[in-house]
């Protein structure tokens, strides 16, 4: 990024944080919390800060203009001692789910990685070696798509769904948030989880990940090659928590498997295809696993782990069991794309747009050279491709592309 | 359910219940008193010497008053030897006892019920899902959380709305957990200073024997690192780290702290990831002193356990021996006596 864009972006920065229709929401008890934030022009990491007020952090916020703001899930008896001396009292649930950790149908061909060592250069997912040299440094330029963010909402449609009917939780008590990147925040922030502690949560990941379902167990498989009758037994789905999901998931997956989906969930079994609706009646519905000729308990486990697959939410599981994290604050922008961290409601998960929600610049215009950006959309425009051309973009749509080291201001 | 009353025979048995002091409290119980009521005291010394010596609290007395107050006075016995590891012991066992008193066939629902409120529990009879109780899911991970196995996994209960469907043996194993943590809470005071000389005299007995038990049951690490003895993860994250690939933040923090734990020397860690390709010398060597315990809150940290690598990616190529281990250090201590027995 160029001086000048620096300067322009930290401008749109300051004036977003001085003006009191931005006035960022304050998370429940502000003055248990600590709070930090990335300097704009040194990129120092502030932290280690406590407010009585959220005003005064707004106040701070205008002062300063952070390029990233956060604040801690944890609450502390003394939020601006060092780590070992801060007295954690508990902390809220967060769940994490962003495209990076996710496989997407773009193959994040918009991503591009440049080897530090020799300078080869690619596109798509950053490899761990460099295929010219071997090295593993590298500097990245990442985008993110619809198809990338429409990943990520399939993925906390299915956390969403489990906090919801197995976790209990009703809709006022998840928040969710899309990040100002390229996913998405679920905060619980009720008492009934605040002093769990990292075990604890790390169940929690486990049950979102579908980890150690019992009837996928290696132990269990190695044992039923000898007693088969046993296993075929166990393996009885009843009809709650991830039981019931394999269920769902199996008869879902049967009514509309063709041979070539077998064939890739490594089933090559034909009794499964031809008699369908015996299976699902005898076998899902009622229970009688062992009664289907043909198919073997191998067969049933195979089918079942390739439904927990489909059907666990693909988190990060460091960011749930760390019980002192900061996270991103709501209403605060993302340097990394100008967009802010805004909150919707579970429901409107699948009609909110991030491209136009989550906008924080939404007056005036800009000329840019773009060196090079796919298309893309902002506030209900579709903009790009670009590639080395200088034009007058909305300011929303120049502030992202400069972000991204995609565009430099023409002064 | 109607909740069951707590009797003064409930009470000898659960003396740890928030009521039992109540039962007591005419007896005026006051750390002279204590030592002056040779009953009580004798039989709180028989309580820490069989917990001792094999995890159970004795024989219970006749006189149930009797029985309670020694159970006070066995506290302050166990908080006299300064000792973590009699202080722990303790607890289990009186946790130990209680779980087989709720597990009789005599102890009802209701009673399991009502000494679960004792500990806020969020239960209820479960008639839905068929089974004895239903439990709020936090005070299930509350207490399951830290038990082995997969039968106690979040993932493989009964749970619906919030709440997980368990059997009453379950649910009194569950307590178990609860009440030794709580008696490991009322345990863990500050040094009582002018104990009486009595208490002093009994406290060093109970040292003396726990000194015998202590010495068979710890197990030394080897003398020197070695490698043939190594779990799979730390293996394969050293590998990962010498093929000069990008090692995650819990990868990293694994392979260090397990090389220190096992009597690797903070200087030669760093050695080693020196001649890995992302090495930073700053923030390698401040990150092992770290770990190490030689900055900031000076505890020397421990790898996690096997089930977190799991649920972190890091757990890797598990064999025969990682199914009987919960620990990368207990899989590389095994593994060192079984080369060792050859």
């Amino acid at each position: 990024m160029g001086l000048d864009s620096r300067e322009y972006v930290y401008q749109r920065f300051s004036e977003f944080y001085k003006d009191p229709a931005n006035a960022v929401p304050a998370p429940p008890l502000p003055h248990k919390r600590e709070f930090g934030y990335l300097t704009f022009k040194e990129k120092f990491m502030v932290r280690h800060r406590r407010f009585e007020q959220i005003a005064n952090f707004r106040t701070v916020l205008a002062d300063t203009v952070p390029s990233d703001v956060y604040h801690s899930c944890a609450y502390y008896e003394n939020p601006d001692f060092d780590m070992d001396k801060k007295g954690w009292i508990g902390s809220d649930v967060v769940f994490d789910i962003d495209a990076d950790h996710i496989p997407t149908s773009c193959n994040k061909i918009h991503d591009e990685f440049r080897c530090v060592k020799c300078g080869f250069e690619g596109r798509g997912l950053t490899p761990e070696e460099c295929p010219c040299c071997g090295g593993t440094k590298f500097e990245t330029k990442i985008w993110a798509c619809d198809l990338c963010i429409a990943s990520a909402r399939d993925e906390v449609a299915k956390l969403l769904d489990m906090l919801e009917k197995d976790f209990g939780f009703s809709q006022d008590e998840v928040r969710v948030f899309f990040s100002g990147h390229r996913g998405y925040h679920v905060h619980i922030e009720s008492e009934v989880v605040r002093s769990l502690d990292a075990m604890a949560r790390k169940e929690i990941v486990d049950y979102v990940t579908g980890l150690g379902v019992a009837v996928l167990e290696k132990e269990d498989r190695e044992q039923g090659a000898r007693r088969k009758k046993k296993l075929s037994k166990k393996f009885n789905l009843h009809n709650y928590g991830w039981n019931r999901r394999l269920k769902v998931g199996m008869q879902t997956f049967l009514e509309n498997a063709s041979p070539e989906d077998l064939k890739e969930v490594g089933l090559r079994n034909k009794a499964l295809l031809e008699s369908k609706d015996t299976i699902i009646k005898r076998a899902i519905t009622e229970g009688k696993w062992e009664s289907i000729q043909g198919v073997s308990v191998q067969t049933w486990l195979k089918l079942a782990e390739h439904i927990r697959e489909v059907q666990a939410a693909k988190i990060d599981t460091v960011v749930t069991t760390d019980i002192h994290r900061l996270i991103r604050m709501n209403g605060t922008l993302h340097g990394k794309t100008g967009l802010k961290k805004v909150e919707f409601k579970p429901k409107e998960l699948q009609t909110f747009d991030p491209f136009t929600g989550a906008v924080a610049f939404k007056k005036g215009k800009v000329k840019v050279l773009v060196s090079d950006a796919p298309e893309f959309r902002m506030s209900g425009e579709t903009l790009g491709p670009y590639k080395n051309q200088t034009l007058e973009l909305p300011v929303a749509a120049a502030v992202l592309l400069i972000c991204k080291r995609r565009a430099e201001v023409v002064p | 359910m109607e909740l069951a009353v707590i009797s003064i025979e409930d009470y000898a048995k659960y003396p740890f219940l928030k009521g039992a002091s109540t039962q007591i409290k005419e007896l005026d119980l006051t750390i002279q008193n204590l030592v002056e009521d040779r009953f009580v005291l004798e039989r709180a010394q028989k309580r820490v010497e069989c917990a001792i010596l094999d995890l159970t609290i004795g024989q219970m007395d006749v006189d149930r008053r009797k029985e309670i107050s020694s159970f006070a006075a066995s506290l302050i016995l166990v908080i006299g030897t300064k000792k973590p590891w009699i202080k722990k012991r303790y607890a289990l066992a009186v946790a130990k006892t209680a779980y087989s008193h709720l597990l009789s066939p005599q102890t009802t629902k209701a009673k399991i019920q009502s000494i679960a409120k004792d500990f806020d529990w969020d239960i209820s009879e479960g008639k839905e899902a068929y089974k004895d109780f239903k439990i709020g899911f936090s005070f299930y991970l509350k207490n399951a959380a830290h038990m082995h196995g997969n039968e106690w996994k979040l993932v493989n209960q009964i749970i619906d709305k919030g709440l997980v469907y368990l059997n009453k043996d379950k649910v009194a194993r569950l307590l178990q957990e609860e009440i030794k943590n709580r008696v490991e809470k009322r345990l863990d005071v500050p040094e009582l200073k002018n104990l009486p000389e009595d208490i002093n005299i009994i406290a060093f007995k109970l040292n003396a024997l726990a000194q015998d038990i202590m010495g068979q049951e710890t197990e030394e690490m080897p003398k020197t690192v070695v490698q043939a003895a190594f779990p799979p993860c730390i293996n394969a994250l050293y590998a990962e780290a010498a093929a000069a690939h990008h090692l995650s933040h819990i990868g990293r923090f694994t392979l260090t702290s397990f090389l220190l734990n096992i009597g690797m020397s903070p200087e030669a860690v760093n050695e080693m990831y020196k001649t890995f390709s992302d090495y930073n010398e700053r923030l390698t060597r401040y990150q092992i002193e770290h770990i190490a315990g030689e900055r900031g809150s000076a505890t020397q940290y421990k790898p996690p356990q096997c089930s977190v690598l799991q649920t972190h990616g890091v757990c890797k190529n598990r064999d025969e021996l990682c199914r009987r281990i919960y620990h990368p250090l207990g899989y590389y201590l095994r593994k060192q006596r079984m080369q060792n027995s050859g």
